[in-house]
């Protein structure tokens, strides 16, 4: 697998550390998605820090697999645009409508954590 | 400087063989009078505020000029007709002195002094030969004013250019703070006219300032912004965006009742903006959006006092 894919505690951690071809995107959403039910997990956090470049069909697997995920009960996270490449993603009309964003890693475990604690507080 | 854009090639003289021919005899005089026009142009040079400054500063330092280099390459320009050396160290002369912020008009100054001394050396020598003299005057002319003078002022323009350029990027750099109010809040304060190229600038130093400071809300303040126009509020839309690409939310203020009218008139959807009347207002709001955030988080943590005090993380 060209992403590895940490399972921790309800949430599914998928770390892209490179460019990532087409095929490979299309995987790791397939992947993602069908892990959610594997582990009964509640959220994923995809963190795409290691890339320089998100171009129209990065984005849109993004979006796909938010929908995807979102469609099985879970949440997802996409942490670790770089400034330049959120740049880059706003001139070319990406806006990953719909994705829930944050910083990184830390800050979107933090959000999940945050959304969780609020489900079991009954709001 | 006398980098990029023209080059010594576009400034040098297209001169007929009458014109050279005329230049050698202006040489001869020049040579003969060497001292003559030196002391002429020294005491012009001191008579002018600007230049007794320069000269005096010069003096104290390290003398610049080479007299022995610079009559060289005169002789190079008027005898033999190759004008790169001499063009190049007027260039540089040029530039350096546009840098010591010496006026153009001070060259006229140096420039007639020494012409005078030509004129009436040129006189003296061809007194019983009017054509020669004439054609001698014409080329001293040309040599002084088309040559001269416009290579020195070609690099005038262009240091001043550079120097306009450069004060642009640092009030550039000066009107675009990203200011961090308190962990995880930062303003960004606009002053002045949104252009294409600024838009890109603030941008990109907002998405770094979001990244250092770790921001979860931007606080947009537009008070100082004259004109919100379509393209400008596309910008900052633009803006808005990326800002939540890294997970900041933004809070949009300061749209002056004006610029709220234009930009209803002409159809701008910024119904996507968190948007607040003034500074005061957006950062009410963007309190609230912190503190239901720490609330949330410190429901796991800490009670959730909503107070403001900053969280270790």
């Amino acid at each position: 697998v060209a992403v590895p894919i940490l399972k921790q505690g309800s949430f599914l951690i998928a770390s892209v550390q490179s460019a990532l071809t087409d095929a490979e995107m299309v995987e790791l959403r397939s992947s993602l998605t069908e892990r959610v039910s594997r582990h009964r997990s509640r959220a994923v956090i995809v963190d795409v820090s290691g890339l320089d470049v998100i171009d129209s069909f990065t984005a849109r697997t993004l979006q796909d697999l938010t929908r995807a995920v979102r469609l099985k009960g879970a949440q997802a996270v996409v942490v670790g645009i770089q400034p330049q490449v959120a740049f880059a993603m706003v001139q070319l009309g990406l806006f990953l409508e719909g994705v829930t964003t944050a910083l990184d890693l830390d800050e979107g475990l933090g959000l999940l954590m945050q959304r969780e604690a609020r489900v079991h507080a009954g709001e | 400087m006398s980098d990029g854009g023209g080059s010594v090639t576009e400034l040098t003289p297209r001169l007929s063989a009458e014109e050279q021919a005329a230049l050698k005899d202006v040489w001869a005089v020049y040579e003969r009078h060497y001292d003559e026009i030196q002391e002429a142009t020294l005491a012009a040079a001191e008579a002018d505020p600007h230049l007794r400054a320069l000269l005096a500063e010069q003096r104290a330092g390290q003398h610049r000029s080479d007299p022995a280099a610079s009559r060289r390459l005169l002789r190079e320009a008027l005898q033999e007709g190759r004008w790169e050396g001499l063009l190049e160290s007027l260039r540089e002369q040029g530039g350096y002195y546009a840098r010591l912020g010496l006026p153009f008009s001070s060259w006229f100054v140096v420039v007639t002094a020494a012409q005078r001394v030509l004129l009436n050396r040129l006189f003296e020598t061809h007194a019983a030969d009017p054509p020669r003299l004439l054609a001698a005057i014409t080329a001293l002319g040309i040599f002084l004013f088309d040559v001269t003078l416009a290579a020195i002022g070609d690099e005038y323009l262009r240091t001043r250019e550079s120097v306009i350029e450069q004060q642009q990027a640092a009030i550039q750099e000066l009107s675009t703070p990203v200011l961090p109010l308190r962990p995880g809040l930062i303003i960004l304060p606009i002053i002045g006219t949104i252009d294409t190229g600024r838009a890109r600038h603030l941008t990109e130093h907002l998405l770094e300032g979001i990244r250092a400071y770790r921001a979860k809300v931007v606080v947009m303040d537009l008070t100082g912004v004259p004109a919100v126009d379509s393209a400008v509020a596309n910008h900052l839309l633009q803006t808005v965006r990326a800002a939540r690409l890294l997970g900041a939310r933004t809070v949009v203020t300061g749209i002056s009742t004006q610029n709220a009218q234009t930009l209803t008139r002409i159809g701008v959807d910024l119904s996507g903006l968190i948007t607040t009347a003034d500074l005061q207002g957006g950062i009410e709001e963007a309190e609230w959006l912190l503190s239901s955030l720490r609330a949330e988080r410190g429901a796991t943590a800490v009670d959730a006092t909503g107070s403001a005090a900053p969280r270790g993380d």
